[in-house]
């Protein structure tokens, strides 16, 4: 019982991680029905942007969090405008485009920070919980914490402004959307920016539980586009229920496969997606280019 | 990327030459003599390449100072591997055609391993920096290792954790990449030689990142010891997530486990007393070492480490044997570096019929992040 509530613990929290890079998918992906495989790479800036600031200038670690939102955000405005011109035209290019960007992030980063990566100390450091021979973490409840504000923050902003509501139009029927009078670039670029500062919170709040290298995106990547799908992509119910299910699937096939646990864990997620092609809370597929 | 090319069309060039011209520099007397020295430069093992490369350089460079070999220079060409054994096998070709006498590298048991039986053939003697046993298994006569391997590391460990401390309650945590499973593989039969079952031994994959049901489960069994098996980030990564759990256990393992990566990873508190054994436990062990470190660091104005070590050890040999043979290559430059009995910064070299020359290693304990002699406690 203990060893399950202590997979438990971790599985959650590694998912509330996933979660987060799940959201930034699915947002770009339902306003413009473009997977963007840069995703990963900002998710890495951004764990490299919070650290570093955190480290150097000892601000507090929310204030970092925030330097490193505005910083993503930006590379995110900056993609989409690079991408804007193909939007309507050629979709391939533009899908080839966002891995295009993924490269040059991960090749900045090594010129900026250097190919060996540093460790980032736990922002608290308290120590964990203990609740019946169970330990909980202080850090891990912050990250549950900040990943459920953040949620909470972004269906506020889709659901109750117009902003978002204009947003909610575009992903619907971009040309109804025009017709209304509203900008779709201005909404791609939002789309974008949102999903790049997702990234940043996500980048920020892993960094002091593993190790920030110019790599470290690939992985975080692979498995947040794979909890989207899981929950149904474009979907946000669906990317936070999929983050959650993916990190806890991992956590229990490393307990009970060991060695096998990585192919357990895709295993059984390639079986899901076979069985229910649209992923938990499947919407209708968008696709246009 | 242009490199890899060029290897490959290199290589498809060389591999049609008749192969009376493959015979290497034995015959030439005058110019300089030609070391290859293979590292990844490029992809996510080129920090371990760039160390060993610069370790190596460093040997070079004070030998053709002081009036190289015979009065010839040497000459060190750096090639790229990419850390892909189809680029070294690429490379081997390349290098036994070009009239190179020796190779210094690689730091990947897996290219090395790849690029043996080329070398072999053209009767090349590499010094590599791999320690994979396999390494050994092979037993080239022209194939030599600059540390120990693997299982010296775990044997040496053992060796202090069971016989020494008496230590009876073993739990091991290892990944099944190849430095993991090398490590379990080894350091579980050191612990059968003595009797000690574990108490438990879970296996993790290279990528994994959370932890805490393998942990939970090796909680349960509340061991005086947890042997790692990991590089330096898994390692530091495992250390902190067990101290979260509260578990209580000495942390153990090898190499990985003395660098400031793995230290930071785990925080500092976190890695406090771990167990390392390594040949090179710190930049203070020796005057010898304190030398050699204060000479790195005035030419590449970084610390100096184990890498850095034993790459200048590997390269200080071969121009000792290199002397002997007065810059000739092949079987006799093979036969130099076996005789070479050199007292370096690993340890003492003196090379056995696998190849291996160093056959012990240290245990530090770690203090502050540093890695300091346990004898010194």
């Amino acid at each position: 019982m203990q060893v399950f509530l202590q997979t438990l613990i971790g599985g959650i929290t590694f998912g509330a991680v996933y979660a987060l890079v799940a959201m930034g998918f699915s947002i770009v992906y339902r306003t413009m029905g473009l997977v963007n495989f840069a995703h990963g790479s900002v998710v890495m800036i951004g764990a490299y942007a919070a650290s570093t600031f955190y480290m150097a200038s000892k601000v507090p670690f929310a204030v970092a969090i925030v330097v490193a939102i505005v910083v993503t955000g930006l590379i995110g405005l900056i993609i989409e405008r690079f991408l804007r011109p193909l939007e309507n035209k050629d979709f391939t290019l533009m899908l080839i485009g966002t891995i295009g960007f993924g490269a040059v992030l991960e090749a900045l980063a090594i010129l900026i920070w250097g190919a060996t990566g540093h460790a980032v100390p736990s922002p608290v450091a308290t120590e964990p919980l203990n609740l019946g021979g169970v330990r909980i973490p202080t850090y891990s409840l912050l990250v549950i914490g900040v990943a459920a504000l953040a949620t909470t923050m972004l269906a506020f902003f889709l659901r109750r402004t117009k902003l978002g509501a204009a947003m909610q139009a575009v992903a619907m029927d971009h040309e109804a959307a025009t017709a209304c009078g509203i900008h779709v670039g201005r909404s791609n670029a939002m789309a974008f920016g949102i999903g790049a500062c997702l990234a940043a919170v996500a980048g920020s709040l892993i960094g002091p539980m593993l190790y920030v290298n110019p790599t470290m995106g690939g992985t975080l990547g692979i498995k947040g586009f794979a909890a989207a799908m899981l929950g149904g992509f474009g979907s946000m119910p669906g990317a936070i229920v999929g983050g959650i299910a993916f990190g806890l699937l991992d956590a229990f096939a490393a307990g009970n496969f060991q060695a096998y646990s990585e192919l357990v864990t895709f295993v059984v997620f390639a079986l899901a997606v076979m069985i229910r092609p649209t992923g938990i809370f499947g919407e209708a597929t968008v696709n246009r280019a | 990327m242009r490199l890899t090319i060029v290897a490959v069309v290199l290589a498809a060039l060389t591999a049609c030459a008749p192969p009376g011209e493959n015979s290497g520099s034995s015959g030439e007397a005058t110019g300089p003599i030609k070391i290859a020295n293979v590292n990844a430069q490029s992809g996510q093992l080129s920090s371990l390449g760039k160390w060993e490369n610069k370790g190596v350089k460093l040997a070079v460079d004070e030998a053709n100072k002081a009036g190289g070999v015979n009065g010839r220079q040497l000459q060190l060409d750096l090639f790229d591997d990419q850390g892909d054994p189809t680029v070294g096998t690429n490379l081997a070709r390349k290098i036994s055609s070009d009239g190179y006498v020796a190779m210094l590298g690689t730091a990947e048991s897996a290219v090395t391993l790849a690029m043996a039986p080329i070398l072999k053939d053209a009767k090349i003697p590499n010094i590599t920096s791999g320690q994979s046993p396999k390494l050994a298994e092979l037993k080239s006569p022209f194939l030599f290792l600059n540390a120990p391997t693997s299982v010296t590391f775990d044997e040496t460990l053992a060796k202090y954790l069971v016989d020494e401390k008496g230590y009876q309650k073993i739990a091991l945590i290892s990944n099944n990449g190849a430095y993991g499973s090398g490590e379990h593989d080894a350091f579980s039969k050191s612990l059968k030689a003595r009797n000690v079952t574990p108490v438990a031994d879970e296996v993790v994959t290279p990528e994994q990142k959370d932890f805490n049901s393998n942990l939970a489960k090796i909680r349960q069994q509340n061991p005086d010891v947890l042997f790692i098996g990991a590089e330096e980030v898994q390692s530091g990564l495992i250390a902190k997530q067990a101290r979260e759990l509260g578990l209580k256990a000495i942390f153990a393992g090898g190499a990985p486990m003395g660098t400031d990566v793995y230290a930071t990873t785990a925080g500092l508190a976190n890695a406090e007393g771990s167990v390392v054994s390594s040949p090179y436990l710190s930049n203070e062990a020796s005057p010898a070492i304190k030398e050699f470190a204060a000479k790195y660091k005035a030419a590449y104005g970084e610390d100096a480490r184990l890498h850095v070590a034993k790459a200048y050890d590997g390269a200080s040999i071969l121009i000792e044997a290199l002397k002997k043979t007065g810059g000739k290559g092949g079987q006799e430059l093979a036969d130099a570096i076996r005789g070479v009995k050199r007292d370096g910064l690993l340890g003492q070299y003196n090379y056995d019929e696998f190849g291996v020359g160093i056959h012990e290693t240290k245990i530090g304990l770690i203090k502050q992040g540093q890695a300091v002699p346990a004898t010194a406690s």
